[in-house]
């Protein structure tokens, strides 16, 4: 069954690098998202699996079969790779009605005309777009289009689907609903999925595991929870989580095993780390998620409040502590106001300390004031 | 964090490069096109280079008294060495070229400004009448409004003596100034080009973002300072690109040159071109062609680095919501009917003129007794006396000409369509490729020559020892309109297949589709109209063309646009007004047939 493995995949464009020396191993029947900022190679990255863009050294295997290898110049066409490709701009051909474009692909693996209607039929049902059957794609509505795509990509049943940030062009509510779709739909078909996108909430939402890229370098393979409590360097906590985690500046003082001594916001404290720590130079960055810094009674720093910004079920409360601007989110709506002294807490053994210079994170544990 | 292995960027072996080159059907398009385009428009003008510094057979070899082929700078002297020959044969020409395309640009914009200004910005009455009628005379050929000037003023005291229609019905003598040389010249050109002025300049006054005019009315700026400090400099880039696209227009012009200054010798360089390469003066002719090569060039780079510095201002477009029509009031109607009337004199006018010369006996009598139809369904012996054997419509001659005038049409618009199509293609897939500037440029690259020089550089190759078998063929006359009318079509080849996300072909790609069926399936149909129109310009390119042709048919009277050439260099004026209107019929046949198909139209088409 299909998994997906790439080696050393470089891409460059005449000076610039797109992808660098890129590993990867993707599941059979995962869903995997490439996330990442614009630019950072993750288009690149699909579109080179899918055939549509050549390496420029490397190889790419797709169940167990190299599909590119610059060394022994292998490159296999798109079309016989056995993928399905569904492109942001959908790419519906405008000039056929919805069964027309549904039925194109079917027609080129020369199949018979019932067996075409058939599937046809079937995918319409699937996606919930019968009645839209002879319109053409100007006449309908994104959602309705994106859906349309879907069909088409899905109707000769490729064993491994690439989507390039196929719901960027969606409102908000569609787009929530279209995830819902999506992530049925990867149940459904028991096909690997592989999937691009910007939205660091789609790639938690939907994937069951993330390639988070930057500049074209891989930063952290891993499921989403674990990008989430345990980023493997600053990039990757501040990408990912909103709002964004609280970096806390710190100096080092003392490094004991899993015991760290710092000096943060002003303050001595004390950072016990679940294991050994390792390459900390001396200066440290604390990173602390907005819901491990709860504003409480007697909590350990001071600050006032800067501004409150309800969303209904829960509150984001800038707080100024000293030079250092922190988040706190706070379940309810709460309002305070403007220059309200505070104190907040800081909770848990998820905090993260990442090493300044190096950016790479050194240990994830608790701290105490 | 991963680091960059120093030692990843192995290159991959030269054969696997090349495959993944060939199996790109546009990389092979883009050869293909280079190595053609190579022979058909480089290496001529490698030809004509070397003619610049080559004796010729006969005039040249009899002055010089060198053998021919030797190498030879008395071309450069003798042309530019200031003697009265030189001043005679070259500066006075220059000279008469720059007064022309200065003075046709300034009038072609203000005609065409102020005409834009009034229907977009201002509560004309009758626009729709206006702009529809305005923008034909641009798709008639600019010799039609040369000849119709001449019909209209040429009178018994200048020129042939020929009685034109305000004589015989006013009976005023115009002036010679008016009547031949460089005024009538401007005018000509000048009213030719400005639809062209009026669809540039009005397309941006229509699509400029009204709340820009709004937000100086809020300022409390007047209307007055509104156009000229937030309108004039906006539209000011377009005018400018206008004014230098009319001035090389005006500058290469050949045929209206030849109707408005043969009668009184008034040269420019274009018709001098051709005057002396009949004279035998071939060095000097080539010389003067490559001048005006030079002068396209330097044109185009001004209008580009121009419109490349201020792009941000001709791209304005936005929500142009309610735009408040200046109110022109009491005098609405007086400028209304002063413009109506200046339409129809330059657009419905000379069809009626065309109409009745083509049916008076006696040039300048304009009574229904001196009418006849023998111009035009004449038989052999009542057409005996007016030089042809029979009137157009019956005459063999005059038929041939005209099919093999629409056949070179046809076949012209055949190859340049498909070409500039498949160019657009290939462009643009591999776009940003040495190999696809190469290619793009190359196209575009005869759109720099004017006619008439384009027309000599196929001379010499033709009269080259080399390809003498080419003189005087249609294919020659194929090859040569192919090249020159290839500029536009693959513009929009390349335009209309940027307008295709390239996600729509890859769809394809990844079902299999073999490239041919994506083309013929997916892409063209997708871009049916402009592809249509693709190859419906050509048709009418040729139809009109006469500079191209002329140097290069095996005699006079071989196609229709030459022929009318030759009738009105021998005086035949009652054929030359019928072919023109035959001309103009077919023309229009072939504009409303395109409109019809595509919803595209020739003067939309160049206009953008």
């Amino acid at each position: 069954m299909p998994e997906i493995i790439l080696e050393n995949v470089t891409k460059r464009f005449d000076k610039f690098v797109a992808v660098d020396n890129l590993n990867l191993y993707i599941a059979d029947r995962g869903f995997v998202t490439l996330l990442g900022p614009s630019g950072c190679g993750k288009t690149t990255t699909l579109r080179m699996i899918a055939g549509l863009e050549t390496p420029t050294t490397g190889r790419i295997l797709i169940d167990g079969k190299p599909v590119f290898d610059s060394q022994k110049g292998i490159n296999v066409p798109p079309n016989k790779r056995d993928i399905g490709f569904l492109f942001q701009n959908y790419a519906l051909w405008p000039h056929m009605t919805v069964y027309e474009n549904i039925a194109f692909g079917l027609e080129m693996l020369k199949w018979d005309k019932k067996r075409i209607a058939a599937r046809v039929d079937e995918m319409l049902a699937l996606l919930k777009i019968e009645q839209f059957v002879k319109r053409y794609p100007a006449e309908l509505s994104g959602g309705q289009q994106q859906r349309v795509a879907i069909a088409r990509t899905l109707a000769p049943s490729p064993k491994v689907l690439f989507m390039d940030e196929p719901l960027s062009n969606l409102d908000a509510k569609l787009r929530q609903e279209m995830r819902t779709e999506l992530k049925r739909l990867h149940t459904d078909t028991n096909s690997t999925f592989v999937y691009v996108t910007h939205d660091q909430l789609e790639a938690m939402t939907l994937s069951t595991q993330v390639c988070l890229m930057n500049n074209g370098l891989l930063q952290q393979y891993a499921p989403p929870l674990e990008i989430y409590s345990d980023p493997a360097n600053l990039f990757v906590a501040e990408f990912v989580g909103n709002p964004t985690m609280n970096f806390i500046p710190a100096k080092v003082k003392k490094i004991d095993g899993s015991t760290v001594t710092l000096d943060a916001l002003g303050k001595e404290a004390v950072f016990t780390a679940k294991v050994p720590v390792e390459n900390l130079g001396e200066e440290a960055v604390l990173g602390v998620r907005p819901e491990f810094l709860p504003i409480q009674e007697g909590g350990a720093v001071e600050g006032r409040v800067y501004s409150t910004l309800p969303t209904g079920m829960e509150t984001t409360v800038k707080v100024a502590c000293g030079d250092t601007m922190l988040t706190s989110v706070v379940f309810g709506n709460v309002d305070y106001p403007v220059d309200t002294p505070i104190t907040l807490a800081v909770n848990g053994n998820g905090l993260m300390l990442y090493d300044k210079l190096s950016g790479n994170a050194v240990g994830q544990g608790s701290i105490a004031f | 964090m991963r680091k960059p292995r120093p030692n990843s960027l192995q290159h991959e072996p030269l054969i696997y490069r090349l495959r993944a080159f060939v199996t790109n059907p546009a990389n092979l398009l883009l050869v293909f096109f280079l190595l053609v385009l190579i022979t058909l428009s480089l290496m001529p003008m490698v030809t004509m280079l070397t003619n610049m510094f080559t004796v010729h057979l006969g005039t040249e070899k009899k002055m010089y008294r060198l053998p021919v082929g030797s190498w030879t700078l008395t071309h450069f002297k003798k042309l530019f060495e200031g003697s009265d020959w030189s001043k005679v044969n070259f500066w006075e020409p220059l000279k008469n070229s720059f007064i022309v395309a200065i003075g046709a640009g300034i009038l072609g914009i203000a005609i065409g400004g102020s005409i834009a200004w009034f229907v977009t910005r201002s509560d004309l009455k009758c626009k729709k009448f206006i702009s529809s009628v305005f923008v034909f005379p641009y798709m008639m050929p600019a010799w039609t409004l040369a000849l119709f000037w001449t019909n209209m003023f040429q009178n018994s005291k200048v020129g042939g003596g020929n009685i034109g229609m305000v004589e015989a019905v006013f009976g005023v003598c115009m002036p010679e100034w008016f009547v031949f040389g460089l005024f009538p010249m401007i005018v000509v050109i000048g009213m030719h080009y400005s639809p062209f002025a009026y669809l540039l300049i009005g397309g941006i006054l229509k699509n400029m973002d009204a709340t820009l005019e709004d937000s100086a009315t809020i300022l409390k700026a007047s209307r007055w300072t509104i156009i000229r400090r937030i309108t004039v400099p906006i539209v000011m880039p377009a005018i400018l690109s206008t004014f230098l696209l009319i001035f090389s227009s005006g500058f290469s012009s050949y045929t209206v040159p030849v109707f408005l200054g043969s009668a009184v010798k008034t040269y420019t360089l274009s018709t001098k071109m051709r005057a002396l390469i009949q004279a035998g003066y071939q060095g000097q002719g080539y010389i003067i062609a490559f001048i005006s090569i030079l002068m396209g060039c330097i044109i185009l780079g001004i209008n580009q680095w121009f419109t490349g510095k201020r792009k941000s201002f001709t791209t304005v477009t936005g929500k142009s919501g309610q735009v408040s029509l200046v109110k022109l009031r009491r005098a609405n109607w007086p400028i209304t009917i002063v413009l109506i009337i200046f339409i129809s004199f330059v657009a419905i006018m000379p069809l009626i003129s065309f109409a009745l010369e083509s049916v008076i006996r006696q040039p300048g009598n304009y009574r229904l007794s001196n009418m006849t139809l023998h111009f035009w369904i004449g038989t052999e012996a009542s057409a005996y006396e007016t030089g042809m054997i029979a009137g157009i419509l019956l005459n063999d001659t005059m038929w041939k000409a005209v099919g093999r005038q629409v056949l070179l049409a046809l076949v012209v618009a055949l190859i340049v369509g498909t070409s500039g199509m498949l160019i657009g293609y290939a462009c643009v897939r591999r776009r940003g490729s040495k190999l696809s500037r190469a290619v793009e440029s190359l196209a575009f690259f005869p759109y720099l020559m004017p006619a008439m020089a384009f027309g000599t550089i196929y001379l010499a190759v033709a009269t080259s020892e080399n390809f003498k078998w080419l003189y005087g063929t249609f294919g020659l006359l194929v090859l040569v309109s192919a090249v020159k009318f290839l500029p536009f079509a693959s513009r929009s080849g390349v335009n209309s297949m940027l307008q295709i996300a390239p996600e729509i072909e890859e769809a394809a790609i990844i079902f299999g589709v073999p490239w041919r069926k994506r083309m013929t399936r997916i892409l063209f149909p997708i871009q049916k109209s402009s592809i249509l129109s693709g190859y419906l310009l050509p048709v009418i390119s040729v139809m009109r063309e006469v500079a191209l042709f002329t140097l290069l048919v095996p005699y006079a009277r071989y196609l229709l646009t030459t022929m009318l050439f030759s009738f009105n260099e021998t005086g035949y004026a009652q054929y030359g007004s019928a072919v023109t209107l035959l001309i103009i019929l077919i023309i229009m046949i072939i504009n409303g047939l395109t409109n019809k198909l595509t919803g595209a139209s020739f003067d939309k088409g160049i206009g953008g």
